[in-house]
């Protein structure tokens, strides 16, 4: 085999790997948009339905559809949610929004505090902070039920079944965060910040005026991944929210599961709704996420 | 008027950890007068407190004991936008996502001064220094010598009663670096104003300084006029770290013999021997048998004859640097290298033979256990 002819061999495997690569990526994508548009809700082998039906969408965006009861007789029946699926969808966008927003405004500060500033213990809390983060939120469902329900208790806001109290409890998981925003704060020289405070800024002002502008590359990414993983957070908001006109899209669409008989249709259909939102961040947040902002600062 | 003049009295500064305990000090005790108006230099290598004496003076580092005073009034306490300093850094710290305008104005506006004042003042200082035709632009779009400039200018519009410089040509090209050294001396002949200038580079110091203060380890080493620490460097720090190529030290003894002083070197093969005359006799006869250091510079080891002062110094040439008018002559010594500067246009070889006049008038003699010059 001469040179050339490797070379192609070498371009065709490269291709082949990156299709079947691609194809292991989509088959499951594919799988879900097509579960969503199949008549019924049983999975059969093949992979794009022959019976195409748009009743489960229906379903999801609240429009009421009729459903045959009863092949043998023809007897149909409207058929429309309890609770509309739209509602966990606005219940989802809103508590990751504000999740996200709160996320990126404790994080950064205390990001700024453990990268500029010198205190006590600082070396000790930031380890501490890493190890913590190590274990996932859902071993400590027990204790935010706990904690939730005395607050419910004394203020009906944040307690049990509430969407603020689910916020707060997401508010809980900043500390990997933290660690991003921090080391992102590390690369921008202190020589910005010191003349900025030579021209008479105060720490605030330095923080809001200097730092930030420099810093939104690192908020869109923080922005973008706990916007993701609180859109499709499940076991803590199962624990939390109880009532059904308070669930997020992840415990609507697991409604559907029941024992008996899994509606993959309705769960299908709900969870490409709930990349909707997502695509939008990230289309939202991808300019943010350039490089090279702080160029021309500093001489490095 | 001394509004400007800057005074340190007994300055230390001591790092510590997160939890207090210290660590490392920088800073050991120094006291220096600048006078008003006054461009003074601080040299010395890499981590010799020169960087951190100048930020305690601009207050980004916290003093740990000693006092400050610019104009008379202590500083100490005081933020950096109270003290009336202006600080220009290595890596220029411009506002990258700030137009040049807004990176000079940032300090006005934050001081809320009218917006008249505002763009009077940046628009005189930009057009000063050349910059007035880009000030829309952002940091990103200047060259490295455009951006020093709008530092300058981001200082000069402070109105400081003292400019702080902080190793500002560092990360320039050497063509820039020349070109900005001639422009820092102009800004100080027009403004007038105190300056403290840090730097690494021996030759920015000579060429910049009204006076040069030496550091090292956290300690000053010598404070004089650039000529003085060249021709009467207080020890041997000083001698081997102004002027370059560096003063050839020679370690040795004094002896007295057949009714004279001489100097020996501790070397066994090529060890210079010489007869110390006229102002030498008098030092070296109070360390006989003891052991000096000899220094000579390279420039005052030539080939030219003037006057009876000059002995004869023989040796075979290792390394020879062309400079084009001159030749640095690397001659075997007793231990390491005798450098020697000989002018015109010779091109000398290795293991040519070459006699060299050292200039006794010019020699330093340094006390081997203190360092320090003997006088």
């Amino acid at each position: 085999m001469n040179a050339e002819q490797k070379v192609l061999v070498r371009k065709v495997c490269a291709h082949a790997f990156v299709i079947g690569f691609l194809i292991l990526v989509l088959v499951p994508f594919v799988m879900v948009i097509s579960a969503s548009l199949r008549q019924g809700d049983f999975a059969p082998s093949r992979l794009l339905p022959d019976k195409v039906s748009l009743d489960h969408w229906k379903f999801v965006l609240g429009i009421p559809y009729q459903e045959v009861v009863n092949p043998a007789t023809g007897e149909t029946r409207m058929v429309k949610a309890g609770t509309p699926p739209l509602l966990w969808f606005w219940n989802s966008i809103k508590i990751s929004l504000v999740s996200s927003a709160g996320i990126i405004l404790l994080s950064s500060t205390a990001a700024y505090a453990f990268a500029r500033l010198r205190f006590k213990f600082r070396t000790t809390t930031l380890g501490a902070l890493l190890i913590l983060q190590m274990f996932p939120m859902v071993l400590s469902l027990v204790a935010f039920y706990v904690i939730l329900d005395f607050t419910g208790q004394h203020l009906r806001l944040i307690g049990l079944n509430t969407q603020l109290g689910l916020i707060m409890v997401y508010l809980g998981g900043i500390s990997n965060y933290i660690w991003m925003i921090k080391g992102y704060f590390e690369t921008i020289p202190a020589s910005m910040e010191e003349s900025a405070r030579i021209d008479g800024a105060s720490q605030f002002q330095t923080f809001i005026r200097i730092l930030l502008p420099m810093s939104l590359p690192i908020f869109a990414v923080v922005f973008i991944l706990s916007f993701i993983s609180y859109m499709s957070e499940y076991p803590v908001a199962s624990v939390v929210l109880q009532s059904s006109d308070n669930w997020t899209l992840a415990v609507g669409a697991n409604s559907f599961l029941y024992e008996q008989e899994k509606l993959w249709g309705r769960f299908a259909a709900l969870a490409v709704l709930s990349g909707v939102p997502i695509t939008v961040v990230f289309l939202l947040c991808q300019r943010f996420v350039i490089g090279g902002l702080t160029s021309g600062g500093v001489k490095e | 008027m001394s509004e400007g003049s800057v005074e340190i009295k007994e300055l230390v500064k001591t790092y510590t950890d997160d939890r207090g305990r210290p660590t490392f000090t920088a800073v050991k005790n120094i006291n220096l007068h600048i006078e008003d108006g006054e461009f003074m230099v601080l040299v010395g290598p890499s981590g010799c407190g020169k960087s951190t004496t100048l930020r305690m003076v601009a207050g980004l580092e916290k003093i740990t004991s000693g006092t400050i005073s610019i104009g008379e009034r202590v500083v100490n306490e005081l933020e950096p936008k109270d003290r009336g300093i202006a600080m220009v850094f290595q890596n220029y710290a411009l506002y990258p996502h700030m137009t040049i305008f807004n990176n000079m104005a940032f300090g006005l506006q934050l001081a809320k001064k009218k917006k008249d004042f505002i763009s009077d003042t940046v628009g005189r200082t930009s057009k000063a220094l050349g910059l007035d035709h880009m000030l829309e632009r952002k940091p990103h779009a200047l060259s490295g010598g455009q951006r020093q400039r709008v530092a300058l200018g981001r200082a000069i519009v402070r109105s400081p009663k003292v400019f702080l410089f902080d190793e500002p040509l560092s990360n320039l090209d050497a063509k820039m670096r020349v070109q900005m050294r001639s422009e820092i001396s102009k800004l100080h002949a027009q403004l007038g104003n105190t300056m403290i200038y840090v730097t690494h580079d021996q030759v920015e110091a000579m060429t910049m300084g009204d006076r040069i203060c030496v550091m090292r380890d956290g300690l000053i080493m010598q404070v004089a006029d650039p000529l003085t620490l060249y021709r009467q460097p207080e020890n041997l720090f000083v001698a081997g770290f102004i002027g370059s190529p560096p003063m050839n030290l020679l370690k040795g003894k004094v002896q007295k013999r057949d009714g004279g002083i001489f100097f020996a070197e501790n070397a066994e093969k090529n060890a210079l021997n010489i007869q110390l005359k006229g102002k030498l006799e008098p030092l070296a006869g109070k360390y006989v048998d003891k052991d000096i250091i000899f220094g000579i510079r390279p420039e005052h080891l030539s080939d030219e004859v003037k006057d009876p002062a000059h002995v004869p110094v023989t040796s075979t040439v290792e390394i020879a640097e062309p400079m084009g008018s001159e030749s640095l002559v690397y001659l075997k010594g007793g231990s390491g290298n005798l450098i020697a500067r000989i002018h015109g246009e010779h091109l000398f070889h290795l293991g040519e033979q070459v006699t060299v006049q050292l200039n006794l008038d010019k020699v330093s003699l340094f006390d081997a256990a203190t360092e320090s010059v003997i006088r």
